[in-house]
């Protein structure tokens, strides 16, 4: 036996006895598929997963591996796909699964809004919650996976689109057990007391805010978290328009930005390509005649927008209020504002429910999960998909020129440009959709290249992604500047000194 | 997933479709999320993509299949969440199907459960026979001590009290307006544990102008058969419907074929699909299919008539998989009822199987029973005065685990449409129903707990 099995084993002894033996799995076809990912790099095997039920557990797990100097790797639910999965950052670390036990809503104050949740609790569970009470609140979810973890995503930066988008933004209030096994809470639970009023309620109190150390970083693990709820709208009602042509995006940024500067319209905008939307409803028509080594021909694009009423870009936002005659004149006037020009093709609230991507926009707009999105996960066979997520600034002709650079990239390796703008006031987050043939060698190879060329070309006009998959975090993380680099270095040896806690993610190295 | 199967394997049809669904699995593992038995166990072998896996191995090989092959595969509930919440729409339902005749024609159980499955099958698709044995259920838990087990978690299934069985007479049910015609599947489990249900069904759609036919040889839909591996049996049982309600297309014309228990629905469906390679049945079971309607699909249709009086009871919904998942319908029998007056209740967790499945709680008890108590709590969350679903098997099984009376929510609608009380009900001391409120004001009253719109 090796130093380092004896390690492991004496590492997975010590926690057998902690969490039980149901809390330990080491089976071959666990470990197979824990290391499954979407990324172009390939799988990356886990030594083993361990399955705590509370903070304590948690605690014993994060001693275990410092006495060991075993390293692990905290998920929530694992449904980060196209970002990582379960997956951990390189192969032989200890999946820390927060997602099976650790899964409870621990509270929901109805008055204040806001909820507190393990890492395990998913948007789904959260909205069949507050269904159960009443539909009196609602809560912003993503388009992806309703059984997506909240406080997973809001770590990760994630975002949805009500006007509680900002997942991270709008949480407040964590428990974290740090590299070293304490426990720390931040803003108001700092507060050496049993009794914490305001610990969910209130971001910024006394000391230095910590909560952003724990925002895509390796710096402890996240145990509990307060996420702020909205009252839930009597009425809502989406409003969409079709736009015929790729360089049509100037103009529709340009006609957003008012409306998000001064807040008119509540939601963010979802400015969708059209195979953003056509992708989630079946596979690419020509990639099996291609095999997959050119994009869709323009006259293919066109195909898909005529067969599900669609435009090369389309614009999704919704009104709440008291009732759809309340919010009527609001749509009428954003109506009027975009179709000034003639070129837009205005798609009502009841007509959009009938056009299933649409339909995930109200979804979205709505805080309901819903599955179809995931769809565009089968635009190419094989498995493959990545996200890249740069932004613009909310300036038409900037975007419209990142619109450009990209497409010619997804062109040049033979990859579809897939994209939906998610537009803000001042900033646009581009989550473009990298899917690709994991099975195929060559395409596994050009979805890497796409990224990286991507990332370097908008690095080079000052643009920085806001996530990324796994498999690129080291990649970003260079692209800083060294004294950030160095900062996050020493964080991670103040918090973290052996260094057990997901070593690697998101570039941190002690 | 990548698959090895040789030419000569790909020869048999059942094979090769296995292939083809196998290799569509791209390993997300959304499946993962929502499949019962990896949400309890969180086995990689107990989730619809380790059991992709486990087929594939199983028929690549071809073979006796391993014990613990056959242990993952037999504990699949075939609830089919997995099929509504896989990205790339893996054809679940048929794989599972194939994997289980391949165990049924090459594993060797042990008697006392190869006898038990046949007896299951056996019995369950003859309401006479069923009924006749129930009537000696009372000697029967007298001599339960000198059971198995497994019988005698069969016995403790049974409900407690039963309603006579009456079976629905063969022919046509005239309705005072004659302004559609459909055959109702009479079916053969339901019928005998709770006849109401087809009774209810019956005058719900005689009340809105339905002329109902039983089609004389119509019975058991096949689907308890095939989803225990007895692929020839259930053809045989489909194809006695088949032949039974193209008899009756052919004679007088049905425009729908409806079907009030959706385990059976989802299979009636199906019938091209499982009398495909039939070459004397395949295009009228494709007929067949293309008729069948669950109750709520074709009620929805119907203006109902509203006699009057306040239904107002609080009705939490539970959605049986085979409807939810197996055939995509989730609001029609809720808008019927809420259209009736009832309050629709969600209960959380509502894509997750209450641990009926077919024969499921039969044979596997442990993890049934788990199912049921967290369906049952979930379901009293919500504080409901009746519980409404769309299948026998749910409500036999959520009514194992609580005391809120369990209905199939046709018997409601039957009631609010002029039908008497459904029986479930006569004994229950229900609230008095509150008038109807919206969870949200739709004037947009500011409410002093919530958000001012």
């Amino acid at each position: 036996m090796t130093a380092e099995h004896a390690k492991a084993d004496a590492f997975f002894a010590a926690m057998t006895k902690v969490l039980g033996a149901d809390g330990v799995n080491r089976a071959e076809e666990t470990l197979r598929r824990y290391g499954e990912n979407t990324m172009p790099a390939g799988d990356r095997r886990p030594l083993g997963v361990v399955y705590p039920r509370s903070t304590q557990d948690v605690q014993a797990i994060v001693r275990a591996a410092n006495s060991h100097g075993i390293p692990l790797y905290p998920i929530s639910t694992g449904n980060n796909i196209g970002l990582g999965s379960r997956s951990a950052c390189e192969a032989g670390q200890v999946v820390v699964d927060l997602g099976y036990r650790m899964n409870r809503i621990l509270d929901i104050d109805e008055r204040l809004g806001f909820a507190v949740v393990e890492p395990g609790v998913s948007y789904q569970m959260m909205h069949d919650e507050l269904m159960r009470r009443g539909n009196k609140l609602m809560l912003d979810v993503t388009s992806g996976p309703p059984q997506g973890g909240m406080i997973g995503n809001a770590l990760d930066k994630g975002a949805g689109y009500t006007p509680y988008f900002d997942h991270f933004g709008f949480s407040c209030g964590m428990e974290i057990v740090l590299g070293t096994g304490e426990v720390l809470r931040t803003g108001d639970g700092a507060l050496d007391a049993a009794d914490l009023v305001n610990w969910h309620t209130s971001k910024y109190s006394f000391g230095p805010i910590l909560d952003g150390l724990f925002a895509q970083s390796n710096y402890g693990i996240v145990t509990r978290m307060g996420i702020w709820l909205l009252p839930r709208p009597p009425a809502i009602q989406s409003f969409h328009f079709a736009f015929p042509d790729d360089d049509d995006l100037d103009e529709i940024i340009e006609l957003c930005r008012p409306l998000k500067l001064s807040n008119f319209v509540p939601t963010l905008f979802r400015v969708s390509n059209d195979l953003y939307l056509c992708g989630s409803e079946g596979e690419s028509p020509e990639y099996r005649a291609s095999g997959g080594k050119r994009s869709i021909s323009d006259a293919g694009r066109r195909a898909l927008r005529e067969s599900h009423g669609l435009g090369a870009w389309n614009v999704s936002g919704a009104f709440y209020g008291p009732s759809a005659e309340a919010v009527a004149p609001m749509i009428q006037r954003v109506r009027d504002h975009f179709t000034r020009s003639g070129k837009a093709r205005y798609i009502d609230h009841d007509s959009a429910k009938a056009i299933p991507p649409l339909q995930v926009a109200i979804n979205a707009f709505s805080g309901v999960p819903s599955l179809g999105e995931l769809g565009l996960l089968k635009w190419r066979p094989g498995g493959g998909n990545i996200w890249f997520l740069p932004g613009t600034p909310m300036d038409g002709k900037i975007a419209n020129a990142f619109q450009k650079i990209c497409r010619k990239i997804y062109e040049d390796f033979g990859l579809d440009y897939t994209v939906m703008n998610v537009c803000g006031p001042r900033f646009a987050r581009g989550l473009h959709v990298i899917t690709f043939n994991r099975d195929d060698a060559d395409e596994c190879r050009r979805a890497d290249e796409c990224y990286k060329a991507m990332s370097r070309e908008v690095a080079k006009r000052g643009v920085f992604v806001g996530r990324a998959p796994l498999d690129y975090h080291r990649f970003h993380m260079d692209q800083a500047m060294p004294s950030y680099r160095n900062a996050c270095g020493a964080i991670k040896r103040a918090l973290d000194p052996n260094n057990v806690i997901a070593p690697g993610r998101y570039g941190i190295t002690a | 997933m990548r698959t090895n199967f040789t030419a000569e394997q790909l020869v048999d049809p059942s094979l090769r479709e296995a292939a083809r669904i196998i290799g569509t699995c791209d390993h997300y593992g959304f499946c993962t999320n929502t499949c019962p038995t990896y949400v309890l166990t969180r086995d990689e072998n107990e989730s619809p993509r380790g059991r992709i896996e486990l087929i594939r191995a199983m028929l690549e090989k071809g073979g006796t299949p391993d014990a613990a092959t056959v242990r993952h595969l037999d504990s699949c509930l075939s609830c089919l969440s997995c099929m509504t919440t896989c990205a790339v729409k893996v054809d679940y339902m048929h794989l599972i199907d194939h994997a289980r005749v391949h165990i049924q024609r090459h594993f060797r159980r042990p008697l006392l459960e190869q006898m038990l499955r046949a007896l299951l099958a056996f019995t369950l698709a003859r309401p006479r026979l069923f009924a006749a044995l129930l009537k000696a259920r009372g000697l029967a838990r007298a001599l339960s001590w000198a059971m198995p087990s497994v019988l005698r978690n069969m016995l403790d299934m049974i409900p407690q009290k039963l309603a006579p069985s009456r079976a629905l007479a063969a022919g046509t049910h005239l309705s005072k307006a004659g302004t559609h015609r459909v055959a109702l599947l009479a079916g053969c489990v339901q019928q005998v544990l709770n006849a109401n249900v087809n009774a209810a069904t019956l005058r719900l759609l005689q009340r809105h102008g339905c002329d109902v036919v039983i089609s004389e040889g119509a019975g058991c839909c096949g689907s308890l058969a095939l989803h225990m591996g007895r692929a020839d049996e259930a053809r045989r049982l489909a194809a006695a419907n088949v032949r039974a309600w193209c008899r009756d297309i052919d004679a007088a014309g049905i425009e729908a074929i409806v079907v009030n228990a959706s385990g059976c629905g989802t299979t009636v469906k199906d019938l091209g699909h499982l009398l495909a390679d039939d070459p004397a049945l395949a295009e009228n079971a494709r007929e067949v299919a293309r008729l069948a309607r669950d109750i709520s699909e074709f009620a929805r249709t119907l203006p109902f008539v509203r006699p009057g009086g306040n239904f107002g009871f609080r009705v939490a919904y539970h959605d049986p998989c085979s409807i939810r998942h197996g055939q995509k319908i989730i609001e029609p029998p809720r808008e019927i009822l809420r259209e009736l007056g009832f309050q629709v209740l969600e209960v959380p967790e509502a894509h997750f199987c209450c641990g009926s499945a077919g024969t499921y709680n039969l044979l596997h008890p442990d993890t049934a029973t788990t199912l049921g108590r967290r369906k049952a709590q979930h379901i009293e969350s919500v504080a409901p005065d009746i519980i409404a679903t769309g299948n026998i098997g749910c409500m036999v099984q959520i009514g194992r685990f609580t005391r809120v009376p369990v209905l199939h929510w046709v018997e409601l609608a039957d009631w609010a449409t002029g039908g008497a009380m459904p029986p479930a009900l006569r004994h229950v001391a229900l609230p008095p129903p509150q008038p109807l409120q919206p969870s949200i004001p739709d004037d947009g009253t500011p409410r002093p707990d919530v958000g001012f719109w």
